[in-house]
């Protein structure tokens, strides 16, 4: 490798690691494409979503300090592979809430996982 | 004049023309080089989606207010709403406990949910966006597809959408077709 295609790397790591955090520590999933998911399931029409250009929406609670919650609803406890499933199937987990099944896909719902799990 | 007052104006023309000059450059650069990213994965930076945003609502207001609503709240009406409703806004709006289609989920802005909708805007207003739409936002006018009668009712409906539950709103769909 040239020195040349070395520093290129090196500089489009660090605008890479600029842009976005990285998952955190054993959660699979690509937080930038997450973040880009989020947006193409209509997840920001009726959540805060830091990070994501937005409304002032209140329909769903904002997902600000999201990685820090412990619960994600009832008593479902916030790890990663509960939250793919409550994204994918929200009323199968609980029959009442508004929140509608979306028909994201299994690698769509862990790649927004892993974004949510940076806001803190 | 004296000399030196003319110079001063002379510099401060001489400015302002240079600073027009530069800005239609920059413009026309920026407009024909295709730079801007017009993609719908490219979201709009916060502050000039809020800036358009206030501008939708400032207009809206403007344009509605001296729109004067029937009663609305005869249960036929919203009855008539919801049908209307389950038939023409939930593909792009969704409804308590049911998600937008395919179309209303990828559209950029995204159109906002409606269960709140009354929360926000007077009904005049929601008459008004109903009918004539929002450019380039997506919202069609209705005026050329529902009667007057029938954007009304949606209205009546939408007045009745923050108090539904998911239960409430399938029971009403249901009851509609």
């Amino acid at each position: 490798m040239s020195w040349r295609t070395g520093c290129m790397l090196a500089l489009a790591g660090m605008l890479a690691a600029c842009g976005q955090p990285p998952a955190p520590p054993g959660v699979a999933g690509d937080p930038a494409r997450g973040r880009l998911a989020l947006t193409q399931y209509a997840c920001h029409a009726c959540h805060q979503i830091p990070g994501i250009t937005g409304s002032e929406v209140y329909v769903g609670p904002t997902l600000k300090g999201f990685a820090s919650r412990r619960i994600i609803v009832r008593n479902l406890p916030s790890t990663p592979e509960n939250l793919a499933r409550w994204i994918r199937q929200p009323q199968e987990i609980d029959p009442h809430t508004a929140m509608p099944a979306l028909g994201v896909s299994e690698e769509d719902a862990r790649d927004m996982v892993a974004y949510l799990l940076t806001l803190d | 004049m004296t000399s030196n007052k003319r110079l001063v104006l002379l510099t401060v023309a001489a400015t302002l023309a240079a600073g027009i000059v530069l800005s239609a450059l920059a413009g026309t650069l920026l407009l024909f080089s295709g730079w801007y990213n017009i993609g719908a994965t490219k979201q709009h930076w916060q502050p000039v989606y809020t800036v358009l945003e206030r501008g939708m609502h400032y207009s809206v207001r403007h344009h509605a207010r001296d729109i004067t609503p029937p009663d609305l709240s005869a249960p036929r009406m919203v009855r008539q709403g919801a049908s209307i409703y389950a038939a023409r806004c939930v593909q792009c709006h969704g409804a308590p406990g049911v998600s937008q289609h395919d179309i209303g989920k990828s559209m950029q802005p995204i159109p906002g949910p409606l269960v709140d909708a009354a929360r926000r805007w007077k009904p005049g207003e929601m008459y008004w966006i109903t009918r004539h739409g929002i450019k380039m936002s997506g919202m069609p006018a209705w005026e050329f597809r529902l009667a007057d009668e029938d954007i009304w009712a949606v209205v009546a409906f939408m007045a009745q959408l923050p108090a539904l539950s998911p239960r409430d709103y399938a029971t009403m769909a249901e009851a509609a077709r």
